[in-house]
């Protein structure tokens, strides 16, 4: 997991996928494809900036997309870039969602679980976990039942 | 289930790369976990797993980035190519056009590896025998032309997956033996240990590792 979480965009990566999303968005609407692949390098981005932006972004996919496996996607980088700027409480927010749905997905359940004994050494257990704040996630529930089907 | 931190001279860095449901995942489970994973998800970007192994008596560390295969995903998990010390590549022995894209899989694998990387093709599910597709003359004969190794597995059964994680891991360990693979080298995908612990981040036994099936 760790491996994951320090793993960083290669910058030229980052600088193409920038151009070319930039290079649509100043056209119009920028194609789900540009916006996904920038947003994965921001989130893998070093700098706390770029992680939000691609977390912005991948909001912003995720609710204009009727593609149930790109929601799927979204959603699971939207966890991974709550995990890296330490945002736990949103992180969860979004592997709770997913699990949801599929909850037998190894790759959240490792974030989930990283992300719970972060909270717990560091302290941070009962701010958010207990109660209903995983529902607050507006918006997003929508995908539901479509996401079940393989 | 780990044998305790750093109990290992080297770290090889593998990538998994072919089509969308070939077996990646399902072989990187059967190797690390012993099991088949008959329902598996279609995996998201990268996903990881890790096993220490041992070639001529040394511990060798594994450490497996499994790729997805579908095309949105391609251009980012290209950059896992990057300093990998062995790439698997596969495809399904009952789906011919697995086997038809394993061209373009290969020219990415070489763009973008070091050219002492050590390519193994495997024709996944080796089980299903009544469905095949492409025969095992056919595959080899594309392996041999193209100096690939080669085997057919199950990672149903298990049959011969082990062996594909482990010939790849000799392989690379023959060619730093014989100095064709410089370790040094910013990309070779090989780390060397030192026989005692880093001590870069927490020096108390690794506890981010924790929990982690990984
Ligand atoms: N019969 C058989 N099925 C397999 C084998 N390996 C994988 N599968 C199935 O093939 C599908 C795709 O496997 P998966 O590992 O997710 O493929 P990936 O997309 O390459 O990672 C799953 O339904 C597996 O159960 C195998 O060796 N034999
Ligand atoms: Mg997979």
């Amino acid at each position: 997991m760790e491996l994951l979480l320090n793993d960083v965009v290669d910058p030229n990566d980052l600088k193409k996928f920038r151009v070319m999303y930039e290079d649509q968005s100043s056209r119009g609407v920028p194609s789900e494809k540009a916006q996904f692949e920038y947003s994965m390098c921001l989130v893998r981005s070093r700098p706390d900036v770029d992680v939000k932006h691609g977390i912005a972004l991948l909001e912003d996919l995720f609710k204009r997309t009727r593609d149930t496996e790109t929601k799927r996607d979204c959603l699971y980088y939207l966890a991974l870039g709550n995990t890296r700027i330490k945002h736990y409480e949103e992180a969860l927010k979004f592997t709770k969602l997913f699990l949801q749905i599929e909850p037998q997905n190894q790759q959240v359940q490792h974030i989930q679980k990283y992300v719970k004994n972060k909270m717990r050494n560091e302290g941070l257990a009962g701010m958010a976990i207990v109660g209903g704040a995983a529902i607050a996630v507006g918006g997003l529930i929508g995908l539901g039942v479509s996401l079940l089907k393989k | 289930m780990a044998a305790g931190p750093y109990n290992y001279s080297y770290i090889f860095k593998y990538i998994i790369i072919g089509d969308m449901g070939v077996g990646k995942s399902c072989l990187l489970h059967q190797f690390t976990e012993k099991k088949f994973m008959a329902d598996c998800p279609h995996t998201i970007g990268v996903e990881f797993g890790t096993r220490i192994i041992e070639v001529s008596g040394q511990k060798i560390k594994l450490q497996i980035w499994d790729t997805a295969g579908q095309e949105r995903f391609r251009a980012v998990t290209r950059s896992y190519y990057r300093g990998a010390a062995g790439a698997l590549m596969v495809y399904d022995i009952t789906r011919r056009s697995t086997y038809n894209h394993l061209s373009s899989w290969l020219t990415d694998a070489r763009n973008l590896t070091n050219p002492n990387t050590v390519i193994f093709l495997i024709g996944n599910k080796s089980d299903l025998e009544a469905q095949r597709d492409v025969t095992y003359e056919e595959a080899k004969q594309f392996a041999d032309e193209n100096g690939l190794m080669f085997l057919e597995c199950s990672a149903k059964t298990g049959d011969n997956v082990e062996d594909a994680f482990l010939d790849t891991a000799k392989k690379i360990y023959q060619n730093i033996q014989d100095g064709s693979l410089d370790l040094n080298a910013a990309e070779s995908g090989v780390q060397h240990k030192p026989a005692t612990p880093r001590t870069t981040l927490n020096t108390d036994q690794q506890p981010s590792d924790k929990g982690c099936a990984c």
